[in-house]
């Protein structure tokens, strides 16, 4: 879950040494497993028949054109976003505050805050839907959007502490903190004007972070509230047991959701870090 | 540190009040219930054992044996074939193509869910492309031994995430052992073997019982690749808890907290481990 830096030790081996054949094989065999199921998913969203040859029998954007026409479409795409934007929101919201509070005024709570971001990892998200239907059934946000943006919060969470805390380990936050005071800042002025603009690519890594994982997350969705609030993710299981092609089409627009995002936070980041080498669950 | 203001506890937890509200309102008080739930008759409000103790049906026993053998399987598989194929990255000589390998590690490890479990159906259902390519060219019948939509098609699934998951914890752990120590032992008269057995698999051994125990967890609470791929098929204890919310199945709504309790020990004793082991593991990091 930590990041390290993948990448800086590799680059000293500069020698133009050939691969060896194992190494050849290996890498052959990943990215076989890798790209097969991925590139064969975008192959079969755009065939007409691909279940008697080897290769499509012919090539249509049919499937598109049913999948765009395809009833909860519009709504599924809308509530995923909905449920995307205002987790982001209170992640934004809750976890920065928290962070540079922690950082700044209350060391001691590091590790505790640490152990806090933890813990999502080792709780299965069936175990979560379920406790969170049991505890608040009685209540009136029981089975609502609401419960299910605390759900997802809960679960997203570290995708949003990680990036924030490594940008915020590497400025001098102190030193700017007592700058501000000197001058007079307020605590929130502080944070507002001087930390957040200074963390700011970690934000946006953690923000686009929640967004893909809110945007694909399925297990919640369906345990808490189901198909009153019907997601794209939801959406695209239905699909698999109606129509193949629709199923593909969808699959194609969520796998690029996933690398586009992944794209922007390298780019964001441009240290040639992973995107997410904390990134865990979902499953 | 001088803005730390000693002395100030209340006023320094204030400031962490409103997360750890969330929190609580959203993860540890339902939690809590949840264990309360697990002990406690429906009827008579009376503690009770009895949830635990109808865990031992062969329903619920197959569905915990299911998710521990698919869990530990695709993790053995994982950490093994993750870390060759880690080492194969690592010794790369293109830079660039290092990179693009690491990349695609962090974005696959990614694709789960039911996008990967249609992707699988499409390459390897009853007309999957490779099912396809297999009679055609080799004349090998893939069905009915194999299916997609059993164990076997499951653990190819989950292999899928958890190698570049792999990948991703090992390469830093391959970087951490340096060049200089391999020439030392070498120059002390060790071979290749000698070199890995005493030296280099010492210093890999946190991260591989880190990958294992991460890749242990993550498997064992997966639900959306299971739940699309083998629905009624194969019985998991995700799956289990999945139809108890969903009201599919009638049990004692005590049954179902009893197996998530059961659940949430098993995933806590293994997250536990990997927290221990990857911090050990940090300490040969270069940073």
């Amino acid at each position: 879950m930590e990041k390290n830096n993948i990448v800086a030790p590799l680059s000293k081996s500069k020698n133009k040494r050939k691969p060896a054949l194992w190494q050849i094989i290996l890498i052959f065999i990943f990215l076989f497993y890798m790209l097969v199921p991925i590139l064969s998913t975008y192959i079969f969203s755009v065939a007409t028949r691909w279940d008697r040859t080897i290769l499509p029998e012919g090539l249509t954007l049919n499937s598109y054109a049913r999948a765009f026409k395809a009833s909860y479409f519009n709504s599924s795409l809308r509530n995923s976003m909905i449920l995307s934007l205002s987790t982001v929101f209170v992640s934004l919201c809750l976890i920065i505050p928290t962070v540079y509070w922690v950082h700044i005024r209350f060391p001691a709570a590091k590790s505790f805050l640490e152990v806090l971001m933890i813990l999502p990892f080792g709780i299965p998200t069936v175990v979560l839907a379920l406790a969170l239907v049991q505890a608040y059934n009685v209540t009136p946000i029981g089975r609502t959007p609401f419960l299910l943006i605390g759900a997802v919060f809960i679960y997203s969470m570290p995708f949003m502490y990680r990036p924030v805390a490594n940008a915020l380990r590497a400025i001098d936050a102190h030193t700017l903190t007592e700058a501000g005071q000197s001058l007079g800042a307020t605590t929130f002025q502080i944070l507002m004007k001087v930390i957040i603009p200074n963390i700011f690519p970690g934000i946006i890594s953690g923000s686009l972070l929640v967004f893909a994982t809110v945007f694909a997350e399925f297990t919640l969705t369906k345990l808490i509230i189901g198909a009153r609030f019907k997601t794209f993710p939801l959406l695209l299981v239905e699909y698999t047991r109606i129509n193949g092609n629709v199923a593909a089409a969808f699959s194609v627009i969520s796998f690029t959701i996933a690398w586009l995002v992944s794209l922007l936070i390298l780019w964001v980041s441009r240290k040639g870090q992973g995107a997410s080498a904390e990134a865990l669950r979902a499953r | 540190m001088p803005i730390q203001q000693r002395g100030l506890n209340a006023r320094n937890w204030l400031g962490f009040l409103p997360f750890l509200l969330f929190c609580l309102a959203f993860e540890f008080v339902p939690i809590i219930f949840l264990f309360r739930g697990s002990f406690l008759d429906k009827t008579t409000h009376q503690f009770t054992t009895n949830h635990f103790l109808s865990l031992a049906k062969p329903l619920f026993l197959n569905s915990f044996w299911n998710s521990i053998k698919i869990s530990g399987l695709s993790a053995i598989i994982g950490v093994i074939v993750g870390t060759g194929i880690g080492y194969a990255i690592y010794r790369w000589p293109s830079e660039q193509f290092r990179h693009a390998l690491i990349a695609l590690s962090d974005v696959t490890t990614n694709f789960a869910g039911a996008p990967l479990a249609f992707a699988f159906i499409i390459i390897l259902g009853m007309n999957g492309v490779i099912t396809q390519f297999l009679l055609k060219y080799f004349q090998y019948k893939l069905y009915p031994k194999f299916s997609i939509y059993s164990f076997s098609g499951l653990l190819l699934a989950y292999i899928y995430f958890q190698l570049p998951l792999m990948v991703l914890i090992i390469i830093p752990a391959f970087a951490g052992i340096r060049k200089e120590w391999e020439e030392s032992a070498k120059s002390l008269g060790a071979n290749t073997f000698m070199f890995w057995w005493r030296i280099g698999l010492p210093i890999l051994t946190p991260s591989l019982l880190a990958g294992l125990t991460l890749l242990f967890a993550n498997a064992f609470g997966a639900y959306a690749t299971a739940y699309t791929l083998v629905e009624s098929q194969l019985s998991l204890v995700t799956l289990q808890i999945g139809y108890m919310i969903a009201g599919e199945v009638r049990h004692d709504p005590g049954i179902g907290m009893a197996m998530a309790v059961m659940s949430l020990l098993i995933m806590g004793l293994s997250i536990g481990i990997y927290q221990v082991a990857s911090l050990r593991a940090r300490r040969w990091l270069r940073s």
